[in-house]
């Protein structure tokens, strides 16, 4: 084994932790079958064990991230190929796995309540360990293709826990039955959603794939410290024109992971699994993982070209500018819960993705990435919180609609209260909770960036937080305040609402409090933050603001060097008018239910409106016609004109023409001896008058 | 060359097992031949890793060679190109035939009950035609020896062994030839006994599929037996070393011609798009264990064929007609994965899938690049594996509900759970998902594609690149299509009870599972010596795309492009 670290002194000692905290939920996922034979309850300790094992593995790697040193070993793999198998350990790295680790530990925590008694729970365990063994592998790998093989596993997870009530109960089941979207049915059972989901992320992946290989074809390795270190891939690709779309098409697979527009209809359904599956992977981290590729090959591609790639970073802020709008808008009328939190995790990757992408367009990288990814994490803290909410929620309730819910506040306190203090932090509470700095952040950094087109970015962002605010506020009012729905009445009887166990709600709350702890400090968190990218980036990737004047900026562009003396003024504002307004909004009309949700009935152009957010903008619909229903149409037709008329034609084709040969031949046999001389004494004459004329 | 047998024993050890077999089974029963088949098999495997450890990279190769006849010698070759499929061939073969066993004793027995069971049975087969010919006889001769039920299982048990060891020993000495005319003997003899295997012991009109099968291939052969005769004839000699040697002694336009028979002669084993038609019948009526042996490892040996034939031995003509091999595979990827969704028969999904998978290898076969070719190579691998592994899941299935409609089917996840995990890494190897060997194949196949074509500006060859590689989720689409009708859903009444099948079908076809998943992390043991052996094949050759990056190639290759840009007055 090569291994060749590089981190502060001390430090040299930890380099197998880094290996250690993707390995170990393998080889916990391996062994799962194994020790579900000792006993449910050591399979279910032993499944949290290997997440703990993992989440301290990621600890101790913490403060060389936090002091910027890094980790990278290496080991063969093919070396044919020259193909490295190595761990890369570094600020943003460390700083991801720990956010991975420690959410996924609560949320085992939480399954253990949220799934008691379900009878495929090995495969459940296994599952989920599989997916913090990949989730972990795409942080810590060290090369794209190590990366591709996490991206992979944490796809194939997701396929499974998505469908992980397989036998398609009606239960089980999201969207509204008996609805229709322009001919296409728009609920879907757990198997249809996990497929769903399987091959619209692979239609990213193979995007992500081309641009690897293009990249490979150039560099003829796969290793980010080794792009790095010799950059002459880069200015021949950009010689070539090919060095922006190689990006774009690596940014293709966080497109389709992270369910952003145009691939993002997986995610909706993807709400089939089971709760602690939906805040896992389908919030708090797989979907992250599309950012977190972003903001390892962002700075990958800002460093390395000479020449302009802007264009690539346009890309992702527009993508993820468009994402934000379309599923915030969308979320503002589903009934459903869980679908509600998807829709608003959809919108602030979008954010995120915006973030990132304004970080290339501006003049400080570091500003814009930093707002990115602590958005990402106190996205992950809240959002994770309010799906397990969702899922105490869902059973004490026992139906997934929020118009089946209605008064809970009383019977589920402690869920109220932490799912109050989560969705909050979502709705971005002024100066109080995470949500609010990081989104104030992001705010801020596209007001700064210089981007000829920030005001267009400013107005999106603003026009999310607002619906941000009002959508969270609508859910939190269906669900807590008003009257018991006739749902809950109805069954109260058999079913009464109760509030869950401690195992259940105490993962939650330490999430809901950690995002409010984590906002009261906001300021010098992002701060310090701040500061350990900015290290980052300088050491890493030698960006930094000095460097940056010799760059080829726009001329504006120099406010931002001061970005961190102060609040921008208009960002704050902006983003605390876009609370205000669409909390009180939000409110009015579902917690004090002063104004009555009918008021959209009134009007024909507010009812359309509604429809065609409810319709999902009729993305899913096209989807079908042009994906699915089209395509299967086309093969249809060859099936029975080409393949079953012509091709199956050939061989009776062929049979009826030797036969017709044979019946010819026979009816010459006719076994009468002068018919043959005949013919022969003709052939012969024949071959004579051949020969001599 | 050694002094030692490896390969010889490796290659005839069967063919000297398969009467013995027979006997056996008369005389010991079922269970006495499937493990001396087994033995047998085992043994020949061996073999092939104790003469591979001879090899030492590069063109190396182990030889054994023996003075033949007026065509020259009998050698049988183990190097870095036949390693790959010698060693999956045995693999395969010698896990199927413990498959074999479950599935055969019911396959008989079912056969038996509707031939005896009730008088004037026999609905299958197709009246009249074929009574007198030897497919009818051997089924009729056990009417007279007696109705008894045990007598005819041995008997028809060791029939199948026997057939079976042949079988193997046929698609053996293929790979290992060493000359033009053994390769065409062995290649018919591979033909001939998996011939009466589909006649006997296949399903439907298993017979008048069984002709089919033969008369389809065997006009592939006879194409191909006149390729390989010019080709001898011109080079003056049919030893693989005189043809490569005297390759310039091909006149031009013969040597245009011989490359077509080769190509259509092999494509109709290959089926590739067009020359297909006689696969999807073959392929899902015959007894699925030989179905899991035709598919990955019989038709892939076309790919075997063209690589030696045609790309090692007809030096320098490679590169300019590859670009027509890599559209007809991309048309034959394109066209298997279409026609697959179209597919209710899990054996037909299957049938159609192969096609795809071999419109794969043709894709990387005709890259012009050599990480594009040994992709297409390492894909035979990795479809060997997978494909094996879908074809017993299907037979597990047919086995425990007699059914293989999948619209009849839907849930079986939870009833036979051993059966629906290891058909899923099989399903990841055919969509080429990692960590299973057919991301390794893919990968390394679409990447020798894609450069080819970015550098010689091909555009064509990018468009067929982003097509291919967008055909991979046509693939994904239909394996995961079947996967879902078959083992989630709703389970039906009629297969509430069902189960997992014994150990002679869960554990073989965990090995395989095992195989693909090793191989889809650690790919070197069988990657490197074909990456190295093509490596080395093209090192004369500098219109194939080499190793490495675009950067050094293009080096190399600068004298060419700049040529080429002063003579078209580019800039």
């Amino acid at each position: 084994m090569v291994t060749e670290l590089q981190g502060i002194i001390g430090f040299e000692g930890l380099g197998i932790n880094a290996w250690l905290v993707w390995i170990l939920p393998f080889v916990g996922a391996s062994l799962m079958p194994a020790i579900a034979k000792a006993g449910k309850r050591v399979r279910d300790y032993a499944a949290v064990g290997f997440a703990l094992a993992s989440a301290i593995s990621a600890l101790t790697l913490l403060p060389l991230g936090i002091h910027g040193g890094q980790i990278h070993s290496q080991i063969n793999w093919i070396p044919m190929l020259n193909v490295h198998a190595g761990t890369l350990a570094d600020s943003l790295s460390i700083l991801m796995a720990n956010i991975v680790a420690w959410i996924s530990l609560l949320i085992f925590i939480y399954s253990i309540g949220y799934m008691h008694g379900d009878r495929n729970l090995t495969r459940y365990w296994f599952f989920m360990l599989f997916f913090i063994g990949s989730m972990q592998l795409i942080v810590l790998s060290d090369n794209l293709l190590m990366v591709f093989f996490g991206w992979e596993g944490v796809g194939l997870a997701s396929f499974a826990l998505i469908s992980f009530w397989y036998h398609d109960r009606k239960k089980d089941f999201v969207g509204s039955p008996g609805h229709y979207a322009g001919g296409i049915q728009m609920w879907a059972s757990p198997s249809h959603a996990g497929l769903k989901a399987f091959l619209m992320t692979k239609a990213g992946d193979i995007m992500m794939l081309s641009g690897m290989f293009l990249i490979f074809g150039y560099a003829g390795t796969f290793g980010f410290t080794e792009l790095l270190q010799d950059q002459s891939w880069a200015t021949e690709m950009a010689n070539n024109n090919l060095l922006v779309p190689a990006a774009v098409l690596i940014f293709g697979g966080a497109i389709g992971k992270s369910a952003q527009f145009p691939l993002n209809e997986w995610l909706l359904e993807a709400m089939t699994g089971p709760t602690p599956v939906s805040a896992l992977i389908h919030a708090a981290t797989m979907v992250k993982a599309g950012v977190f590729l972003v903001a390892r090959i962002g700075p990958l591609f800002f460093a390395v070209s000479a020449l302009n790639s802007s264009q690539f970073f346009e890309v992702i802020a527009w993508v993820g500018a468009i994402t934000a709008f379309l599923l915030a808008t969308q979320a503002l009328v589903n009934p459903e819960i869980k679908k509600v939190l998807a829709y608003s995790t959809g919108s602030q990757i979008g954010l995120m993705m915006m973030a990132l992408g304004v970080a290339g367009l501006s003049s400080s990288f570091v500003d814009g990435y930093t707002s990115g990814f602590f958005h990402l994490m106190s996205h992950a803290m809240f959002k994770a919180s309010l799906f397990m909410g969702a899922g105490a929620v869902l059973h004490g309730v026992g139906s997934r609609f929020m118009t089946d819910m209605g008064g809970l506040r009383g019977k589920m306190k402690k869920t109220f209260l932490f799912m109050m203090m989560a969705g909050l932090s979502l709705a971005a509470a002024p100066f109080i909770t995470s949500g609010f700095w990081s989104k104030d952040a992001i705010i801020a950094s596209v007001l700064e960036s210089g981007y000829q087109y920030s005001w267009a970015l400013f107005a999106i962002a603003i026009m999310v937080s607002f619906m941000t605010a009002f959508y969270t506020f609508r859910m939190l009012g269906m669900t807590f305040f008003g009257n018991k729905s006739k749902f809950i009445q109805e069954n109260e009887s058999t079913h009464h609402v109760h509030e869950v166990g401690a195992v259940m709600w105490v993962p939650f709350a330490i999430l809901a409090i950690a995002s409010i702890a984590v906002g009261l400090i906001g300021f010098a968190f992002e701060h310090q933050l701040h500061e350990m990218f900015s290290l980052y980036l300088e050491n890493s990737f030698g960006i930094h603001t000095a460097s940056l004047a010799s760059r080829d900026v726009l001329p504006q562009a120099s406010s931002g060097f001061e970005a961190f003396e102060g609040l921008n003024p208009i960002a704050v504002t902006a983003s605390v008018g876009a609370f205000a307004l669409g909390a009180i909004l939000g409110g009015l009309v579902y917690m004090k239910k002063v104004i009555s949700p009918e008021i959209v009935s009134k009007s024909v152009v507010s009812r359309a409106i509604w429809k065609f957010f409810y319709n999902r903008w009729y993305l899913n619909t096209v989807l079908y016609w042009g994906a699915v229903i089209g395509p299967l149409a086309l093969f249809r037709i060859v099936w029975r004109y080409f393949e079953s008329t012509i091709i199956d034609g050939i061989n009776p084709g062929l049979q009826g023409t030797m036969t017709y040969f044979s019946k010819v031949i026979k009816a010459g046999q006719t076994g009468i001896a002068q018919t043959y001389l005949f013919v022969f004494a003709a052939g012969m004459m024949i071959i004579i008058m051949l020969l001599f004329l | 060359m050694t002094e030692s047998y490896y390969l010889l024993i490796a290659t005839f050890l069967p063919l000297l097992g398969s009467p013995i077999a027979y006997v056996l089974a008369k005389k010991r029963g079922s269970n006495a031949t499937t493990w001396f088949s087994f033995g047998i098999l085992a043994i020949s495997t061996t073999l092939l890793f104790i003469a591979s450890s001879n090899l030492h990279g590069g063109r190396s190769a182990y030889v054994e060679s023996y003075t033949w006849s007026q065509f020259g010698n009998f050698g049988l070759r183990l190097d870095g190109l036949s390693l790959q499929f010698a060693i999956i061939i045995n693999i395969l073969c010698t896990v199927l035939a413990l498959y074999s066993k479950p599935y055969m004793l019911h396959k008989i027995k079912e056969s038996f009950e509707e031939n005896f069971g009730k008088k004037g049975g026999d609905s299958h087969s197709d009246p009249g035609s074929y009574k007198s010919n030897t497919g009818g006889n051997e089924m009729e001769s056990v009417t007279i020896s007696g109705s008894n039920e045990e007598q005819y299982v041995n008997h028809h048990m060791g029939l199948y062994f026997a057939l079976y060891l042949a079988f193997s020993m046929g698609m053996l000495g293929t790979v290992l030839a060493t000359n033009l005319i053994e390769f065409y003997v062995f290649f018919e003899l591979m033909l001939v006994p998996s011939f009466f295997l589909v006649a006997f012991y296949g399903y439907g009109e298993r017979k008048r599929i069984a002709l089919m099968f033969f008369f389809w291939t065997h006009a592939g052969a006879v194409v191909l037996l006149l390729g390989l005769l010019a080709m001898g004839l011109f080079a003056g000699g049919f030893d693989y070393d005189t043809v490569r040697e005297n390759v310039s002694k091909i006149p031009a336009q013969w040597l245009v011609l011989i490359i077509f028979s080769l190509v259509i002669g092999l494509g109709v084993k290959l089926a590739a798009f067009v020359l297909h038609i006689w696969l999807p019948y073959a392929h899902s009526e015959a007894p699925t264990p030989i179905s899991a042996l035709l598919s990955p490892a019989m038709i892939g040996i076309g790919a075997y064929g063209l690589l030696r034939l045609w790309l090692e031995l007809l030096v320098g003509d490679y590169s300019q007609y590859s670009i027509y091999i890599n559209l007809w595979g991309l048309a034959t990827m394109i066209y298997g994965g279409a026609m697959a969704m179209m597919q209710d028969d899990i054996k037909r999904v299957l049938a159609y899938s192969s096609i795809s998978q071999m419109g794969y290898i043709l894709f990387g076969i005709g890259s012009d690049s050599i990480l594009g070719i040994s992709g297409g190579t390492f894909m035979y691998v990795s479809h060997g594996l997978g494909k094996a592994i879908l074809f017993m899941m299907a037979g597990s299935i047919i086995l425990q509900t007699g059914t293989r409609s999948m619209s009849k089917l839907g849930g079986l996840a939870g009833r036979m759970p051993y059966t629906a995990v290891i058909a899923m890494i099989g399903a990841l190897t055919i969509m080429g998902i990692p960590p299973t060997s057919g991301f390794m194949a893919e990968w390394i196949l679409f990447n020798g594609v894609l450069q080819s074509g970015v550098t010689h500006s091909d555009v064509l060859r990018v468009v067929a690149f982003g097509l291919g590689i967008l055909a991979t989720v046509l693939s994904a689409a239909y394996i995961l299509w079947m996967y879902k009708r078959i083992f989630l859903g709703k389970t039906p009444e009629k297969y509430a009870n069902i189960r997992d099948p014994n150990r002679y079908v869960t554990v073989t076809m965990a090995a395989l599972a095992a195989i693909t998943l090793i191989l889809g992390v650690y790919p070197n043991p069988l990657l490197n010596p074909v990456t190295e052996y093509i490596h080395e094949m093209f090192s004369t050759d500098n219109t194939v795309l080499q190793f490495g990056n675009i950067n050094s190639v293009g080096a190399s290759l600068q004298n060419h492009s700049e040529l080429v840009a002063t003579a078209g007055g580019g800039s």
